[in-house]
Formats: structure tokens, C-alpha cells, sequence
């Protein structure tokens, strides 16, 4: 005896329900996330140079769209971010970093930490990032920016009280086409010091 | 056909079916956003005057991952009015202009550097506008307007000044709020 065949209409609702399913499911995950091509990965850093200019892709449009956001134009800067330290272990507030100790050209650069809804995290003095022009440069003309949750001597940056955290440096006016020439070494390292409970 | 190689068949064409929503939704998100910078921007269409939308410090604002040492100011534009003229006296420091369409991403930037007796003017245009323009113009005293074509009518300008030291936060600000958008009337006509 045969098995009676499965009905076509069930088939075809099945077809429907799976495309629809399947379809608005991978679209949702892929507009909450970052843009999933034409990134560049420099050390702990990580950019999309093409998302400010007239060939962003659809979805690094999508992806602006549904922040909200208003990307640097190529030609204003470039915006690189950070979520992992220099061995790629996830940043963690939990733990103390210094960053340093030179930056690739630009006319002036920030470096700014954020918390994990992406607001700044200013400091018990209110500082939550430093500029090239605030920071504190030692004899060769380099610096070093240390993160940690308790007050630390030179340039200081706290972390927030729990979480992981962002770390983005902004590279405003720079020379050459938004910096595709940039190089892993020229940009600033992150190590990690020590880390507590 | 066994019920297997049906079954097979319907997961087949679901799948396929659902690349297509995916790429649907995908393309159609820039133009069905409610949260995007340019629908916050609705209300700037009127003014002549950029407005803050995230100033020095990084605090109330909408914007994703503000800069606390830029001040950020923006002004929507529809060239279906006539081209829109924006002007900006940069001083020291850092400034920059960002053109976006609607729905397209950036079409131009540019920054102080590009200023001319200390002064940053330029007009966005559409194409047909450009020809009107250029038709109209006097060959014996042609027109020195910067002008830029947009890809879209619809769209939205962002200045960006820098504030390197939070002292100089205050200045950053009015320098943004200084900035004009105003609908080029002599173009138009």
C-alpha cells in the first residue's frame, strides 16, 4: 500500500510560510548587525570606508536607515571601531587597557569609549574620549591612553561600570581616498592589562 | 511523484522564494525606515538655519555612537522648491559638510579646507536645474557658485565642527547653528 500523497495545497503553504519565515528572519538579523560586507579589518580595528560614499552597498544603506545613523563621508574621515582587543579577546570593563601609542595622518583624531547602548561614557571628571590635541604626548611625540574603572595616573579614560564596551577612533581629514592605504601597524594597539572579577 | 521529491521540491522553491523576501526587504528598508536621520530631520525643512542634532559632549541626541568633540548640526532639503544654497563662515577649526539623498547614502563632502576667503558656500541642484542654470547664465560674467548635483530630490545636509577642547564646545555649537540652508530663489526662477 502507498502512502497517500501529501495535499498540494499544504505544500504550497508550506513553500509560503518557509520563504516568508526564512526571508523577513535572515533580513531582521542581518539589519541588526554590521554591515556584512566591505569591511576592513586593521589589527583590533575595524572600518567600512565605503559606508559615507555613493557606493555603499544595500545593505550598509539598510543598516544607516535602521540606526539612524549619519555616517562620515569619505573626504570627512573615517570612523574605525573597536570591540576586541589586540589578541581579539572581546573588550570588558571588567579589565584595564592602554592604547597607544601613534596615530595614522589626519588633520585632528578622537578616541572615544563607549558603553554597551552605544552612549559615551563619561568619566567622574567627564571626560569620555580624548582628542589629539588633549592628549598628553611623551618626549618622541607619542601617547598612551589607559582604560580602566579606577583613577589612573596620565591619560585616563574610565570604563563603565559593567559590560563590555566600544572603543572608536575617528580619523578626521584624511589624506589619500578615506584611508584604504591605512596600515594595521600604523594605527594604535590595545592590550589588555589586568582584569578583575 | 513520490511524496519525498514533492516535499524536496516545495523546501526548494521556499527557499528560493525566501532569498527573494530577503533581498526585497533588504532594498526597501531605506525607503519604509520611520527612524532614519532624514525622516528626523522632517521638521528642519522649513528652517533657514541648520539645527543641532547632537551637540558638543555627546548627550541628548539621537545619533548612534555620537562624537562628544563634534558638534553636529543638519538641515533636510527638497530641490522640488529650487536648489538649496548653503553657506558657512568656518573658523580654526575642523569643519566639514556631508550631502545625503534620502535613501541613496552620501553623494558629496567636503570640508573647510575647500573655503574660499574664509567663506563655504555652495548650491545642490538636480540635474535639470543645473541646465536651467547654465542656460540662463551671462557668458560675459559667469555664475562662481559651487554647484553639486543630487542624485535624489529629497535629502539632508550635515556639518560636522570640531570642538577639539570642551572649552571650545560653546563656539562649536553656534558655528553649526550658523550654518544656512536656504532655497536659492534666483536659480529657481
Amino acid at each position: 500500500m502507498t502512502a497517500r500523497p501529501i495535499p498540494t495545497a499544504a505544500l504550497i503553504l508550506y513553500a509560503l510560510v518557509l520563504a516568508l519565515g526564512l526571508g523577513v528572519g535572515s533580513a531582521y538579523a542581518v539589519l541588526n548587525g554590521t554591515p556584512p560586507f566591505g569591511s576592513r579589518r586593521l589589527g583590533p580595528w575595524q572600518a567600512w570606508p565605503k559606508l559615507g560614499s555613493a557606493d555603499a552597498d544595500p545593505y550598509m544603506r539598510a543598516i544607516v536607515a535602521r540606526r539612524g545613523d549619519v555616517p562620515l563621508a569619505i573626504g570627512e574621515g573615517l570612523a574605525l571601531t573597536a570591540l576586541v582587543d589586540k589578541d581579539g579577546r572581546k573588550l570588558s570593563s571588567a579589565c584595564s587597557y592602554r592604547i597607544g601609542r601613534s596615530t595614522p595622518a589626519a588633520r585632528w583624531w578622537t578616541l572615544t569609549v563607549y558603553d554597551e547602548a552605544g552612549r559615551p561614557s563619561p568619566s567622574e571628571l567627564g571626560r569620555s574620549g580624548f582628542t589629539s590635541s588633549e592628549v598628553v604626548r611623551d618626549a618622541d611625540n607619542m601617547f598612551t591612553i589607559a582604560l580602566s574603572r579606577s583613577l589612573s595616573p596620565g591619560n585616563w579614560l574610565q570604563l563603565p561600570a559593567s559590560g563590555p564596551f566600544t572603543v572608536v577612533l575617528r580619523l578626521y581629514d584624511i589624506p589619500g581616498a578615506a584611508g584604504l592605504n591605512l596600515n594595521a601597524d600604523d594605527l594604535p594597539t590595545i592590550e589588555r592589562g589586568e582584569c578583575s572579577a | 511523484m513520490s511524496n519525498l521529491t514533492r516535499l524536496f521540491l516545495a523546501t526548494l522553491s521556499g527557499l528560493v522564494l525566501a532569498a527573494g523576501v530577503h533581498i526585497a526587504i533588504i532594498f526597501a528598508a531605506p525607503s519604509f525606515a520611520e527612524n532614519d536621520a532624514f525622516n528626523r530631520l522632517q521638521e528642519t525643512l522649513t528652517e533657514d538655519q541648520a539645527q543641532l542634532i547632537s551637540p558638543a559632549g555627546g548627550e541628548k541626541t539621537w545619533l548612534p555612537l555620537p562624537d562628544p568633540a563634534t558638534a553636529v548640526a543638519a538641515c533636510a532639503f527638497d530641490l522640488s522648491d529650487g536648489p538649496v544654497r548653503v553657506t558657512a563662515k568656518p573658523g580654526q577649526d575642523f569643519l566639514s559638510f556631508s550631502f545625503h539623498t534620502k535613501t541613496r547614502g552620501v553623494f558629496f563632502a567636503v570640508t573647510d579646507r575647500a573655503a574660499i576667503r574664509g567663506e563655504l558656500e555652495l548650491v545642490v541642484m538636480t540635474p535639470r536645474q543645473l541646465d536651467e542654470a547654465r542656460a540662463a547664465e551671462d557668458e560675459n560674467d559667469p555664475s562662481r557658485d559651487v554647484r553639486i548635483v543630487a542624485p535624489q530630490e529629497q535629502g539632508y545636509i550635515v556639518v560636522r565642527v570640531a570642538a577639539p577642547r570642551p572649552s571650545q564646545r560653546v563656539q562649536a555649537e553656534e558655528a553649526a547653528k550658523a550654518v544656512t540652508c536656504t532655497i536659492d530663489e534666483d536659480e529657481a526662477s
